[in-house]
């Protein structure tokens, strides 16, 4: 099942796998907050770092963070 | 559009006439939606306004969970843009099953051996696959080897796998959190590093 290509993008995730990650709907809760802290130059991933955390390991939410950074910036 | 502060924008929307600030905030997400759906392609700027109605609705029937941390106008883009990814991910995805995409693995899986790889390299390789294997075939679930497959392996979104599985996105990022944590435990007493393995394939 596995094959030999999938190696790297398997071990990748498992190397950056940490005990504790937020789940989606956590980091949903909080999106608003870390895009006003992104967009005021704070760091935001130092502020939230369980946010960033999860926005670099899940698609699904930084495809969503990333639209609401782009929208905010041009609104 | 009108000012508003969070309060004002609650009380409004909740007042008797909230006409003007719905308008004011179907404006703003329709402009929002439009930065950021811009370059989509497929014809997605047809859609803003259904997008930005749906999202309306969502928001003004939500109010109580706004809580306050940043602006209101912040917290209701943010579901806008959820409405609209959510849905775009699903029309991109719609055709592919979980069959289809575990069918197509199964049919490309008699795939050679990188021969780019020095034989130090093989070796590892052989040896880091071998425990994986085990591990995905042993000692995960089978919900568990599915979600690896097409999230991390096969890169379908994790709210379309969530759907086919008949969860939810959250849950399904927790399973896949569990599937994970096994893998490096079992690296790791295997006295395989994760970090180590990247490094010798220069991926570090």
């Amino acid at each position: 099942m596995l094959r030999h290509s999938d190696l790297v993008k398997l071990v990748r995730v498992v190397a950056e796998t940490c005990e504790t990650e937020i789940g989606c709907d956590e980091c949903f809760e909080r999106l608003d907050s870390f895009a006003e802290a992104e967009l005021s130059g704070v760091e935001a991933s130092t502020a939230m770092p369980l946010v960033g955390d999860h926005l670099h390991k899940c698609e699904d939410c930084r495809s969503k963070f990333e639209a609401l950074l782009t929208a905010l910036r041009g609104t | 559009m009108k000012e508003r502060t969070n309060e004002q924008w609650l009380i409004e929307l909740r007042g008797s006439n909230p006409d003007e600030a719905l308008v004011d905030l179907y404006d703003l997400l329709v402009r929002g939606l439009r930065a950021a759906l811009d370059g989509y392609g497929g014809g997605v700027d047809a859609n803003v306004e259904d997008f930005a109605q749906e999202a309306l609705i969502k928001i003004t029937a939500n109010l109580g969970s706004f809580r306050g941390e940043s602006r209101f106008t912040t917290w209701a883009q943010k579901i806008a843009m959820n409405v609209a990814l959510t849905e775009l991910k699903r029309r991109r995805w719609r055709d592919v099953s979980l069959q289809d995409l575990f069918a197509r693995r199964e049919a490309a899986d008699r795939e050679a051996a990188d021969t780019q790889l020095t034989p130090e390299q093989l070796a590892l390789q052989n040896t880091v696959l071998g425990e994986l294997r085990r591990v995905v075939d042993q000692e995960l679930t089978n919900r568990q080897r599915e979600a690896v497959v097409a999230v991390i392996l096969e890169g379908m979104p994790i709210s379309e796998v969530a759907t086919r599985m008949g969860t939810n996105q959250n849950a399904l990022y927790k399973l896949l959190h569990d599937a994970r944590r096994k893998l490096k435990r079992r690296m790791e007493a295997a006295g395989l590093s994760p970090q180590e393995v990247l490094a010798a394939f220069d991926e570090g």
